[in-house]
């Protein structure tokens, strides 16, 4: 699903941010990666959705090389990739409905195909009863599930999550992570970036670990070891 | 087509979230296109006057008081015989005097001292007329010829020349400041419309953000700004429009009085109507789209 071969990037005033990394995920796969402030794990993020490009090596998701994207390819990369960051990032004036039609409407999908779509992710993360509500009525827990139901109407192949309960209580960060458990089961791959220990431990899931940009390590049933 | 409409709609409520500063880039497009207007119009006033003016030129030949009648046909014929020339009228020595007694009816002294001399010392006048005062000097350089030198005691038109040389001089002054005026409320509009797309974009920095996220291509997201500058250029150009006609209903009375050939502001402006609002919406749809089209390219990164 995601190959990443020999990546490197580096930011004229930082130096080199990620150095030589290679990795493969499969399909339906579920990852964490891990690893302290600074190691290079946002800005892995970022060249996956193609935010930045890297300064030398690969990268493909489902076959495409990803690596020199032209801007005008870009937006269709970013819609088959679900995105959801620690910041919700929702549209204050707009409700929950709004929120996550907006993703199809910049797609140019018809009304009919939104009414249909929508209440359907809405669903799938618990939301239905919440549609007609703003942002600032629901709770952390509550927004960052518009997020992931925002980020799934285009049925992508992978969501990246990047510090997904950084804001959130244990108690919102486990229905969170519980939906992305269930996303996986229908065989979506999840990249989850986090720094939360428990969440990685309680997942026994893989667990690939960066440090000062490296990859030091890779587990199929890891555990959060730094 | 719902993806221009949804673009259209995103406009329109950038428009009303910003709704003293989109009032304030009507205005100063409106301001605009009202000295362009007013540029046009003393445009259109000044060649009228001038084509007024130049219809009341004449070139007077002042005839020796003992021609020959026979000299004096001749003389008429010859005058008759060039294209430039539209009429030729005659004064005999009595309406000279009586023309020249009216002209200084109020200068005492002049018409004392014309009653001191026993006889009229007035000869025939031609008043002639041509297509073009650039004509007349023509006419009096074919009228220097030897065997016409002792009838004609001399020609009048310098002072015409002179008049409408300051007329056009005058006219061709306040269409400069017109210009002038228009080049500075066109710069002010300009910056205006910069800064009104650079504020939307500033305030909308995190909707941009997010659309980007979610795989909006460039069109959706400058889209709304450039649906934005065609709509200020609309709304602007029909409220010009409405107040230039609604102001010529005012000024046409006026110049009845000054155009007595029947010239109307209105029937020009209505005549020429297509040409004036397509020429006015070019104008302003350039100006509002290169202003925007810039202020995107220095604050998006689409």
């Amino acid at each position: 699903m995601i190959d990443i071969t020999g990546i490197k990037k580096t930011y004229p005033a930082s130096g080199l941010i990620l150095d030589d990394i290679h990795l493969h995920i499969d399909p339906g796969e579920f990852v964490s990666i891990v690893g302290q402030s600074g190691a290079g794990k946002t800005t892995l993020v970022r060249l996956l959705i193609a935010e930045e490009k890297p300064s030398a090596g690969r990268i493909a998701i489902g076959g495409w090389d990803i690596s020199n994207l032209a801007p005008s390819e870009v937006p269709y990369l970013r819609r088959q990739i679900g995105v959801i960051f620690q910041d919700f990032k929702l549209l204050p004036k707009k409700t929950v409905f709004e929120n996550v039609a907006f993703a199809l409407e910049v797609a140019g999908e018809r009304r009919l195909r939104i009414r249909a779509v929508v209440p359907q992710v809405l669903g799938i993360v618990g939301l239905q009863d919440k549609r007609n509500h703003y942002p600032a009525e629901l709770s952390g827990g509550e927004q960052q599930r518009v997020v992931i139901a925002r980020s799934l109407v285009h049925r992508p192949k992978v969501i990246i999550a990047d510090e997904p309960t950084g804001n959130l209580d244990t108690i919102n960060a486990a229905e969170v992570i519980e939906i992305f458990k269930k996303i996986n089961e229908f065989g979506t791959t999840i990249l989850l970036v986090t720094h939360n220990r428990d969440v990685v431990n309680q997942l026994r899931r893989r667990v690939i670990t960066i440090e000062r940009g490296r990859l030091i390590s890779d587990e199929k049933h890891g555990k959060y070891v730094l | 087509m719902s993806g221009l409409i949804r673009i259209i709609s995103y406009a329109l409520q950038d428009i009303g979230r910003n709704a003293g500063l989109s009032a304030m880039t009507v205005f100063m497009l409106v301001l605009m296109l009202l000295s362009l207007n007013v540029v046009w119009t003393v445009n259109q006033l000044a060649g009228e006057s001038i084509a007024l003016v130049k219809k009341e030129v004449r070139l007077s030949v002042f005839l020796a008081p003992d021609i020959a009648d026979r000299s004096i046909d001749e003389l008429e014929n010859y005058l008759r015989s060039f294209p430039e020339v539209i009429s030729v009228s005659r004064l005999n020595r009595d309406q000279a005097l009586a023309e020249f007694k009216a002209r200084y009816a109020g200068r005492g002294e002049v018409l004392s001292a014309l009653n001191e001399l026993t006889e009229n010392p007035f000869g025939p006048i031609f008043m002639v007329a041509a297509r073009d005062p650039a004509d007349y000097q023509r006419l009096i350089s074919a009228l220097a010829l030897p065997e016409y030198d002792r009838f004609i005691e001399g020609t009048s038109f310098e002072a015409h020349a002179g008049a409408l040389e300051r007329l056009g001089v005058i006219i061709r002054r306040v269409t400069e400041g017109g210009i002038i005026l228009l080049g500075l409320f066109s710069l002010i509009a300009f910056l205006i419309i910069f800064n009104t797309v650079r504020v939307a974009i500033s305030t909308q920095r995190a909707e941009i953000s997010i659309k980007r996220l979610v795989g909006a291509g460039s069109w959706f997201i400058r889209g709304p700004y450039l649906v934005a500058a065609v709509l200020f250029a609309v709304v602007s150009v029909a409220l010009t429009i409405t107040l230039v006609l609604i102001t010529l209903r005012y000024v046409d009375p006026y110049l009845r009085g000054v155009f007595t050939n029947g010239f109307s502001l209105t029937n020009y402006y209505r005549s020429h109507i297509l040409v004036i609002i397509g020429g006015q919406l070019l104008a302003v749809l350039v100006l509002t789209v290169l202003s925007s089209g810039l202020a995107m390219r220095r604050q998006l990164r689409v």
